[in-house]
């Protein structure tokens, strides 16, 4: 079986902390030499940075407590958290402070608000119902949004007239809310479906199939002979660039369209040996998926390297504008993290793999699981219809129409009818368990698109964002 | 006959009030969603712009099923309509059950009640009348209200709090249909348009999407526009100080800015766009005598506005050129932008002359004109012979602002829907119906014990956890001397 296959480690809990500690303490120290011969300690960016240390440091030792299954990681890595919310909190206040407004009005900022509140959710899941390792999901989660924003613009930029108006922060502090929750509901059903027995394979097709529909999604922007486009970046204006107005430039990475290609081949196998496994009746296929998986992250980051090393500061021709227009991965933000979260659920998965009965023993008992899942929709739901209520106001007040279809706001209404599914299901029709997980899994799916897909694939009003 | 048509409606009824039927028609809903998400609509993407992204076939088969439009389509609208339906249907059959619920309340526990309620707990007391006593207080210091119910051979307590949690649902569904009923009727009767000013100009024609236009009852005037900005230069605020004109007289008066509209009889106007007319709005000039004899002095014109100079000398402003060129003899204009402006300017002089007549000590007055041109265009301008030299201090060009114009007399419907709504979930997901029952009866070793007993239609481990404080409150609550002697075994049972 795929389970036994590597075999536990003698737990040796000191070093880890202590590697983790020490590199904490040493990044910082780093850190705090080099600001303090550039000016100010306490700024926004400095502050992100010690998150982003504190966070991953946290994610270092979730995953320690994967690979060697030492309980005592994971009071530590809850420490960490503490400690990374600290600092994002101060960075979310200095922001605050200095623009004067809600840090809600750019992507950088939403996801500033973002992290915060799934980190504050994390801590209060562990806290209030013991869920002990939620942070093995919701920390990758953090450090991809943390690497983002490094990425993403951050000079305060005035409002346009549009964004000024009190309702616009009510509807994007609800929009923060309601999607922090749907992504704790989402990693407290994964926690549910591995305390429920579901077979480790089932998840290994998951991991499979999603990371297929990150390739794939990437592949839409696969050119003639093999390029892949991507956003061509504007470096003073420090913003994408457009052809006209909401029509962005792409320019062609030559080549890059094959390597994903050839990985969207590598993480579809998995999937693919699994059907076999299935049809033929033959565990012996799923060995080779788990292989062929940690084939393909291997893949992924090698396609990840390239993506960094080609994408960052180049110039490459564009098929709609004679010339050649420089690229930055700023202007590519949902690739890159399309290609982190990638690797992340693959190495979600080998934790799960080598670690499954220590994660057991961690979680609380599948029902109550269960329960903490529907509660958290419970609270993310009327959050979205308050979202989506204050989203109508505000563009009544501003576009002279309450709803628009606008293809955000299409989704809104999706995401919210998707819950409202789960909701009458679980209540009327008694659905619990594995079709409730499911449910409130594809919630999460749904928002996830409103909130990424929607913005850089569909074109509409919400272009600000 | 009579039986099967019975048993059809009875068979439709039983379908459209299905949960199951609701959700396969929130699914279709979603698909055609997601549909209109991903293909080019029509209203929001120019005709051109569609002609690029779809071959030829393929954009006639879209526009004949209908998925260039899709929430405008008859299907779509019915299919929300049919959702509206299976939700009027689902609440109709289950209300009658719940309103049962809600107005009788179940007060008396029988035996069977008593066997299958997984939560409850058993106290010994030392007599009935002590131990309902105790439970008495014990919710009066809760501050729950307990009634003594009559039963055939003594007294029990109820208690119950939040009734009205158990027609939470139906108040969302009946916001969800005051929604849909605001959207219809919008969709109805509702229109857009949009009426661009300029400044100080006023209309009552609204331009619709559609290419026809609407007259309204009255007019609205735009006395200024603008734009303020950063000092990096993007725009702050745009604004315009409207006036609504009705019967010749302004009826009302308001700066409105983007997020602040105007609004007059149900119609609501908003900044929408701003710009430039590229027509001279007024002209600031510096006129000094070409005698040399005073000063310049400030005087601003307007387009074909005379104004008078001194005693014998006006000046008129007869043509502002915004891009002027030359040729063919005249002077006209290459655009409408502000480019390379030329001022006509007419000035006009009487040269009066006292005749030496003693006669007739009469004056006679000649008049003069002299065309000046800024910049001065050769065989044009007479610059030379006016008596003024002109110089241009500023430009100012007019201003227009871009109204849109919306009517949406069903938007309140949709407003008191989303409160009804925030009020409905928040009963529904947060306010508990809770049932506590209280009765006195004998163990099977024939002493006599308190029965109590609880339900709540939600979140039952917290209640759970309520339930068991409650039982140590009654317990303290017990006459102190029969507590310490009998040593009381409290048993509980539970999930």
């Amino acid at each position: 079986m795929a389970r036994a296959k590597a075999e536990p480690q003698p737990a040796n809990g000191a070093t880890l902390i202590a590697m983790v500690g020490l590199s904490i303490a040493f990044l910082l120290f780093m850190a705090f030499l080099n600001v303090v011969k550039t000016g100010p300690v306490l700024n926004e960016a400095n502050l992100l940075y010690a998150a982003l240390i504190f966070y991953a440091g946290a994610g270092a030792l979730y995953l320690g407590f994967g690979v060697t299954g030492t309980e005592s990681y994971v009071r530590f890595a809850s420490l960490a958290t503490w400690a990374g919310l600290l600092a994002n909190t101060a960075a979310v206040a200095h922001r605050w402070y200095q623009a004067g407004h809600p840090p809600f009005a750019s992507v950088y900022e939403m996801l500033l608000s973002f992290v915060w509140t799934l980190a504050a959710l994390t801590l209060i899941a562990e806290k209030r119902y013991g869920v002990k390792v939620i942070g093995t999901v919701t920390m990758p989660i953090a450090i991809v949004g943390v690497v983002l924003m490094q990425l993403l613009r951050t000079d305060v930029k005035p409002l346009v007239p549009a964004l000024q108006s009190t309702w616009l922060h009510v509807h994007v502090t609800l929009a923060m809310l309601a999607y922090a929750a749907c992504a704790l509901s989402f990693a407290l059903a994964m926690m549910f479906l591995i305390q429920d027995g579901m077979k480790t394979e089932t998840f290994l097709a998951a991991t499979s199939l999603f990371t297929v529909g990150i390739y794939a999604g990437i592949l839409t922007r696969f050119e003639k002979w093999g390029g892949l486009s991507v956003i061509a970046w504007n470096a003073q204006e420090k913003s994408e660039m457009f052809l006209s107005r909401g029509v962005r430039l792409f320019v062609t990475i030559p080549d890059l369209g094959w390597l994903m290609l050839i990985v969207l081949g590598a993480v579809a196998a998995p999937f693919v040996l699994y059907l076999a496994a299935r049809v033929r009746n033959n565990e012996a296929f799923l060995t080779t998926a788990n292989r062929a998986l940690f084939v393909s992250i291997l893949l992924q980051s090698l396609a990840l390297v390239f993506f960094l090393l080609r994408a960052e500061n180049a110039s490459y021709p564009s098929l709609d504008a004679d010339g050649l227009y420089p690229t930055n991965l700023a202007a590519s933000p949902f690739i890159l993290s399309g290609l982190v979260g990638g690797i992340l659920a693959s190495l979600l998965y080998l934790l799960l793999l080598w670690r499954r009965a220590d994660l057991e023993k961690l979680l609380p008992d599948a029902v109550t699981l269960d329960r903490i899942t529907y509660k958290t929709i419970g609270i993310a739901f009327p959050l979205l219809t308050l979202m989506i209520a204050a989203g109508a106001y505000w563009a009544n007040r501003t576009w002279g129409s309450y709803w628009n279809w606008d293809p955000k706001e299409t989704w809104a209404a999706i995401t919210w009818l998707v819950y409202a599914g789960y909701l009458h299901m679980r209540i009327t029709r008694g659905w619990r368990g594995r079709r409730a997980a499911y449910f409130a899994i594809l919630g999460f799916a749904v928002v996830m698109f409103t909130f990424f897909g929607v913005t850089y694939l569909l074109p509409g009003l919400h272009s600000y964002a | 006959m009579a039986l099967s048509l019975h048993s059809l409606t009875h068979k439709l009824w039983r379908t459209i009030s299905a949960v199951k039927t609701g959700v396969v028609l929130i699914l279709l809903a979603v698909v055609f969603s997601v549909a209109g998400t991903v293909i080019l609509q029509r209203p929001m993407t120019d005709a051109d712009e569609m002609q690029r992204a779809y071959s030829p076939q393929m954009l006639r088969f879209l526009d004949a099923v209908g998925l260039t439009d899709v929430f405008h389509t008859p299907w779509f609208i019915a299919l929300l309509l049919l959702v509206s339906l299976s939700i009027v249907a689902a609440s109709v059959d289950r209300f009658p059950n719940s309103w049962r619920f809600f107005a009788r309340p179940y007060k008396s526990p029988d035996e069977n009640f008593l066997k299958v309620l997984p939560v409850h707990a058993q106290i010994p007391v030392a007599d009935e009348e002590a131990g309902l006593v105790a439970a008495e207080r014990a919710f009066h210091k809760l501050r729950w209200k307990s009634e003594r119910i009559v039963r055939r051979n003594g007294f029990s307590l109820f208690v119950e709090r939040h009734r009205i949690s158990e027609l939470a649902v139906y108040v969302v569904h009946a916001s969800l249909l005051l929604i849909f009923l605001g959207g219809i009727v919008d969709a109805l009767y509702g229109w857009r348009g949009f009426l661009t000013l300029n400044q100080g100009q006023q209309s009552n024609v609204v331009a619709l999407r559609n290419g026809a236009t609407r007259n309204l009852p009255f007019a609205v005037r735009c006395d200024a526009a603008g734009e303020d900005t950063y000092t990096d230069g993007s725009p702050k605020r745009w604004w315009s100080k409207l006036a609504v004109v009705q019967d010749g007289r302004d009826v009302q008066r308001k700066e409105i800015e983007v997020n602040d509209p105007l609004v007059y009889r149900g119609l609501r106007f908003y900044q929408a766009s701003y710009g430039s007319t590229g027509k001279l709005d007024h002209l600031l000039l510096a006129a000094t005598p070409s005698t040399g004899t005073t000063g310049p002095r400030e005087i601003s014109l307007a387009l074909s506005q005379t104004l008078a100079l001194d005693s014998d000398t006006s000046v008129q402003l007869a043509e502002f050129i915004p891009d002027y060129v030359v040729g063919d003899g005249h002077v006209y204009t290459r655009s409408n932008d502000v480019v390379n402006p030329a001022v006509h300017l007419i000035v006009t002089s009487q040269n009066v002359r006292a005749q030496n007549s003693k006669v007739r000590n009469s004056k006679t007055k000649t008049s003069r004109t002299v065309n000046v041109w800024i910049p001065e265009i050769p065989g044009f301008a007479e610059n030379g012979q006016s008596p003024y030299n002109f110089e241009v201090r500023d430009l100012k060009i007019g201003n227009f602002t871009g109204l849109q114009v919306s009517h949406e007399p069903g938007q309140w419907a949709v407003w008191a829907g989303v409160i009804l709504m925030g009020i409905g979930l928040t009963f529904v997901f947060y306010v508990v119906h809770v049932r506590v029952w209280v009765l006195p009866v004998r163990d099977g070793r024939g002493r006599v014990t308190l029965w109590i007993g609880g339900s709540a239609n939600r979140n039952r481990d917290a209640f759970e956890q309520k339930f068991q404080k409650l039982i140590e409150k009654i317990k303290e609550q017990l006459p102190a001397e029969s507590h310490k002697s009998r040593q009381p075994e409290t048993t509980f049972a539970g999930k």
